[in-house]
């Protein structure tokens, strides 16, 4: 019995292998057909496992060195240090982010839609970061072209008591919305901005919530939001 | 019984008046439809077909003047406490709220760190019953529903109150 279940799964599997899924998905019983499928997944594995090694014999030269190969940020860094040499802080920029200067934010970000190496047209999100009550907040935006299949993103960031950034909604629309959120929850201005209200929070709200060091209102409308629970409890 | 008996029609019942409008109010508490977050979605549940509102006498309303009970089905936020404040009042007497979730009830899992929920919509609004769970399942709102029915009913509105 047991002897025509492994032949029964031995056969499957070689047909499975060219390319033949009925044989294994017709075993009628459950656990056969859970062995077939763990045993064809085996036999792929080895499979590859022999294609690879059969590959590196072959071909004795290095593969290329994956660190030489510049990602998309590196990449358009260097193209915005050649158009805007002062506004990129080439010393904080690595190869997951470009850090800039927020005074010509505008005509780089117009630069990065229209350039036909760019050609970012996709504002993908605008974050806002609290670098610690000590430090800056930054504002991060991710940027996706369509056309080229590349993204970046970009940092900029601004003191903490005076935060003032160029608003790019009129280049992406898009930014309209995500700014607001920004300044709803980060208190960051964005200079140029239609209807920089907030978005989510009511219009009477007191403090930016995600900062650091914002402070919990103690009543709302005369709503008590109690800070101390204990008594609560 | 009685004194009554055999005094009419066979289709007639007897019973005080209070008690009568007890049970009338109490086998017809339409409900203020809204929702403020995942409780809404078993508060549409109980009201679909399988738990089957209905059958209790309850049928969803969309303006809070036609409504007997609201339901509060989610978290309240202290933006949306301000709202729900004056739907409360825009009800008509006599009006009941059901506490629906531990988000309506204390805040839930936004007690200790949630700065913009409202901590409890017995802040704002008086509550008659309070429904545990996260979110409760329908049958414990139907319970939550059932239990606010005998409140009802064992209310006495024509009786003078006396100190």
């Amino acid at each position: 019995m047991t002897d025509n279940l492994e032949q029964l799964i031995k056969e499957a599997v070689e047909k499975a292998l060219e390319g033949d899924m009925d044989a294994i998905n017709n075993i009628e019983d459950r656990v056969t057909r859970s062995k077939a499928k763990a045993a064809l997944v085996k036999a792929k594995r080895e499979a590859a496992k022999e294609k690879s090694e059969a590959s590196s014999d072959e071909g004795s030269d290095p593969p290329p060195d994956s660190k030489k190969i510049k990602t998309s940020n590196e990449n358009i860094a260097e193209k915005l240090i050649q158009q805007f040499p002062d506004d990129i802080n080439k010393d904080l920029s690595s190869e997951t982010n470009i850090q800039i200067q927020p005074k010509n934010w505008l005509d780089i970000a117009k630069y990065l839609r229209d350039d036909p190496a760019c050609l970012f047209d996709s504002l993908q999100c605008i974050t806002g970061v609290d670098l610690g009550e000590e430090s800056d907040l930054e504002v991060r935006y991710n940027l996706h072209s369509m056309t080229h299949l590349h993204a970046i993103e970009i940092r900029i960031s601004c003191p903490r008591n005076n935060c003032k950034v160029p608003s790019i909604e009129s280049i992406w629309r898009i930014g309209d919305w995500f700014e607001r959120e920004t300044y709803d929850m980060y208190g960051i201005e964005f200079e140029g901005h239609s209807d920089l209200t907030r978005i989510l929070l009511p219009e009477d709200w007191e403090g930016w919530p995600l900062r650091k060091d914002y402070d919990v209102q103690e009543t709302y409308h005369g709503i008590i939001v109690p800070k101390v629970k204990e008594g609560w409890e | 019984m009685g004194v009554f008996e055999n005094k009419f029609q066979d289709n007639v019942v007897v019973a005080s008046l209070d008690k009568l409008l007890g049970w009338a109010r109490s086998t017809s508490p339409w409900f203020f439809q809204f929702g403020l977050a995942c409780c809404a979605i078993e508060m549409m549940a109980t009201a679909a077909s399988r738990h089957d509102l209905m059958r209790i006498g309850m049928l969803p309303r969309s303006s809070p003047r036609q409504a007997d009970v609201m339901i509060v089905a989610g978290t309240v936020t202290l933006k949306m406490a301000l709202r729900v404040k004056k739907l409360y009042e825009q009800m008509a007497n006599p009006k009941y709220v059901i506490s629906m979730g531990s988000c309506a009830t204390s805040g839930g899992p936004y007690w200790q760190h949630g700065y913009h929920v409202l901590k409890g919509v017995d802040l704002v609004v008086p509550v008659d019953v309070y429904v545990p769970g996260c979110p409760p399942r329908p049958e414990a709102l139907i319970e939550g529903l059932l239990k606010l029915q005998e409140k009802i009913q064992s209310e006495r509105p024509l009786t003078r109150k006396t100190a």
